[in-house]
């Protein structure tokens, strides 16, 4: 058991995903700043920094669903339709502006209902690349982040200069390193810190001033030591794959049976602080090059390195026992490529398991008994 | 309902038959004669695919046929069955399950050599070739279509124009052959006509009352989305434009005693055509315009094929942005002078069907006259209630009768 734990930063993480809207709220009333929404995923928040402003990511709501039913369809997808539904339920009052990245047909579509319902002084369709693997790729991006950074200078009145976004890029790696290490040192000690605490304060830090962010996360780490020892400590490793890891209790189910998460691609969770971007030379290209080289998901498959190559190599490097598939309920992307996923794991001896996802998902019973039966055929003990 | 008099039916059927008939030869015959089958979207420049000389094969059109023949929920229980979910868009469970299905009754999906996506239309067809470009191991294209938010878009424009010049390149590693812009001019030549003659048509729809509206379309519309480049499309539409005067002469309508124009929104209720049509008829209205059939209104630039190609292309209403759509519906509205509207909340078209509910709002208001929203797919009847259907239509009709007292 690690007793130097700094219980008062974890405890601010917590804080901080139960009233998702504090930090920017405080933040706007003391700098008489600018917060800019954004959905995941693949938005250049570092141009929104240097703009100034609080970029605020975010990760769905438990608030308000019923709101979506009059704009949106049952079958949409409820990322989409609980974010929304926070809009229309007032909650994102203090935005002055909303980026919306296109990478799927919802993400497509969402924007002109949401423009007509709660209008914002900003609302960027902002349109990332689907394809990567030919020269017209590099070219239109940089375009589009040119775009991008002109709206956001067109906000504020004035250009953003190269010190600012250098500065910007700066902060972010270092808030990019942070996390990597604590996921890091989560691998290497799952005692340290639970597997839920991590995505929490994944989620947490997408909604946080990213000076304070890494103040909390510098501070706890100075108190996380890993015990050599506990690398061989019998915990089953799993991988989590998919769009986003919802509900967060999740990783409690896997920890619970004997488990522990040792890596993801999900939207919050490595998939936010993958990679990052080179400080020296032509910084729009250098964002550009972090796209490029994102790990694959299902709206972004380089196919010179699918996505089911990755999963396989990614989870094996990990040395994960097993992967969960989570699959977020009406995803198309995420449906199309399950069947590939599937089949690579198993032709790679990976035991794999789809369970599928909601936000705004009530019965946790559920998916508290299918992590079960998973991890009871990977062996682990119901140590409830 | 059943003893409704249907308008007999039209000369050109048979063209019609005639011509599916050599398209489906072709590409069964395209591997012997060793003719390349690339698959292709409905809104994409398959004019390049024609004029190097392969064969462009629609999937979504397999699709199409198999839900008209209301065998979409057997196909897709087969891609159920792989982990498929019956959520995803109905044409590609119907592609995907014929690839593994044992029994083909509308025919096997033709092999691709070559896929050509193009996620214009949406992100499912650009996921569905992705998927099948890995299980039928042939190379995959993604012409990538960044939505059109606000017109001009210089840099979508250009990304698309740069990625033609990467696609014919493609196009020339595969083939082996050189790419020739003479025929591409030849097949825009075809293309530019054949849309011509397909507008001419579908405007006399606007005549009251009218000889063709939107179901005649849906059965026509084939050789302007498959063959459109083709000379064969050209003669075709030739012909059916000559029989749809014809019948403004000898007075054939489509439904008697017409008193309602109604704009339809968007892919028809494929395995329910029949029934569907019958509805309208027999509340004298007739379904003038919809989005979908009026898709297909390229008229390129032959002195600058290519830019014209990608300017074309990506401004098309499936790539645009909620504002646009709205306006080119008010537009098509107003131009066929429409008493109501009807929206189709399409389970398996999510580009389409997302939004509607706020656009009802927008068009009441706008145009001043009823329209509805019904929930359905258009594939497969497992999401489909005709009780449901009649249900919502009802008032409908009620709020149409009450306009024209």
């Amino acid at each position: 058991m690690n007793t130097g734990l700094n219980v008062e930063a974890l405890e601010y993480f917590n804080e901080v995903t139960e009233d998702p809207c504090r930090e920017a709220r405080l933040w706007k009333e003391k700098t008489d700043g600018r917060v800019i929404g954004f959905l995941l995923t693949d938005v250049p928040e570092e141009l929104i920094h240097a703009a100034g402003f609080f970029p605020y990511g975010i990760s769905g709501g438990k608030k308000w669903l019923s709101l979506s039913d009059a704009h949106l369809q049952t079958w949409t997808c409820s990322y989409i339709r609980s974010s929304f539904a926070m809009a229309l339920g007032g909650e994102y009052d203090f935005f002055d502006g909303l980026v919306i990245p296109q990478r799927c047909d919802e993400s497509r579509m969402v924007m002109g209902i949401w423009k007509n319902q709660r209008p914002l002084a900003l609302m960027d369709n902002f349109r990332p690349l689907r394809q990567v693997g030919r020269p017209s790729a590099n070219r239109y991006f940089l375009r589009e982040l040119d775009r991008f950074k002109k709206g956001l200078e067109g906000l504020r009145g004035s250009e953003i200069t190269d010190e600012e976004l250098k500065e910007s890029i700066k902060l972010y790696n270092s808030n990019r390193d942070l996390l990597s290490r604590l996921f890091d040192l989560h691998r290497r000690d799952p005692s340290l810190i639970s597997s839920k605490e991590l995505y929490n304060i994944v989620v947490a830090s997408m909604i946080i001033p990213r000076d304070k962010l890494n103040e909390k996360l510098t501070s706890l780490l100075g108190t996380l030591k890993p015990n050599p020892e506990s690398e061989a400590n019998g915990k089953i490793k799993i991988f989590i794959s998919g769009t986003f890891l919802e509900p967060l209790e999740i990783a409690d189910f896997i920890e619970e049976t004997g488990g522990v998460v040792v890596g993801d691609d999900l939207k919050n969770g490595s998939r936010y602080f993958d990679g990052n971007v080179a400080e020296e030379g032509d910084l729009m290209q250098n964002l550009v090059d972090r796209q490029v080289k994102k790990m694959p998901s299902a709206s972004f498959d380089d196919f010179a390195n699918p996505r089911s190559d990755y999963l396989v190599n990614t989870a094996r490097g990990n040395g994960a026992d097993g992967v969960l598939l989570l699959h977020l309920k009406y995803c198309e992307p995420e449906n199309y490529d399950y069947l590939d996923m599937k089949t690579a794991l198993e032709e790679a001896g990976i035991p794999v398991q789809k369970l599928e996802t909601e936000f705004g998902q009530t019965s946790l019973g559920q998916l508290q008994t299918r992590v079960q039966a998973f991890m009871e055929m990977l062996g682990g003990v119901d140590l409830v | 309902m059943s003893n409704k008099r249907r308008a007999k039916p039209f000369k050109t059927t048979a063209f019609m038959k005639e011509l599916m008939a050599k398209y489906y030869a072709d590409g069964a015959a395209a591997a012997e004669a060793g003719i390349p089958v690339a698959w292709v979207t409905a809104v994409s420049p398959v004019e390049l695919v024609y004029a190097a000389g392969m064969f462009p094969y629609y999937p979504e059109n397999f699709g199409a046929v198999a839900s008209a023949r209301k065998i979409a929920d057997k196909l897709s229980v087969v891609a159920e069955s792989k982990g498929y979910s019956h959520d995803l868009c109905g044409y590609a469970r119907c592609g995907i399950g014929d690839a593994y299905a044992s029994e083909h009754p509308v025919g096997e999906i033709v092999k691709p050599n070559m896929l050509f996506g193009c996620n214009t239309q949406c992100g499912t067809l650009a996921k569905w070739f992705e998927v099948a470009s890995r299980y039928y191991k042939a190379p995959y294209f993604l012409l990538d279509t960044p939505q059109v938010v606000q017109d001009p878009d210089d840099s979508v424009t250009s990304y698309y124009l740069e990625q033609l010049y990467e696609f014919i390149a493609f196009l020339e590693d595969f083939t082996g052959k050189k790419f020739s812009f003479d025929k591409l001019n030849e097949v825009l030549y075809y293309a530019n006509e054949a849309c011509r003659l397909w507008n001419e048509i579908l405007d006399t729809a606007a005549l009251k009352p009218a000889p063709f509206g939107f179901f005649e379309a849906c059965f026509h519309m084939f050789p302007i989305v498959t063959m459109r480049g083709t000379k064969d499309a050209v003669d075709y539409y030739q012909a059916l434009r000559d029989e749809v005067y014809e019948r403004i002469e000898e007075k054939t309508f489509v439904v008697d005693d017409e008193q309602f124009k109604i704009y339809f929104d968007h892919i028809p209720l494929w395995p329910r055509l029949r029934w569907f049509s019958d509805i309208f008829a027999e509340h004298k209205a007739m379904i003038a315009v919809s989005l979908y059939t009026h898709s297909w209104a390229y008229s390129f630039d032959l002195d600058r094929p290519m830019e014209s190609l990608a300017e074309q292309y990506t401004r098309e209403f499936v790539n645009r942005f909620f504002d646009y759509r709205i306006d080119l519906k008010l537009d098509l509205m107003r131009r066929y002078n429409v008493d109501g509207f009807i929206l189709f909340s399409n389970r398996s078209c999510k580009p389409n069907a997302i939004g509607l509910y706020d656009k009802q709002n927008i068009l009441s208001r706008e145009m001043g006259i009823p329209g509805v929203i019904f929930e359905a797919d258009m594939s497969d009847l497992r999401f489909f209630s005709e009780e449901q259907v009649l249900n919502e239509l009802r008032p409908f009709f009620e709020q149409l009768k009450a306009t024209a007292r």
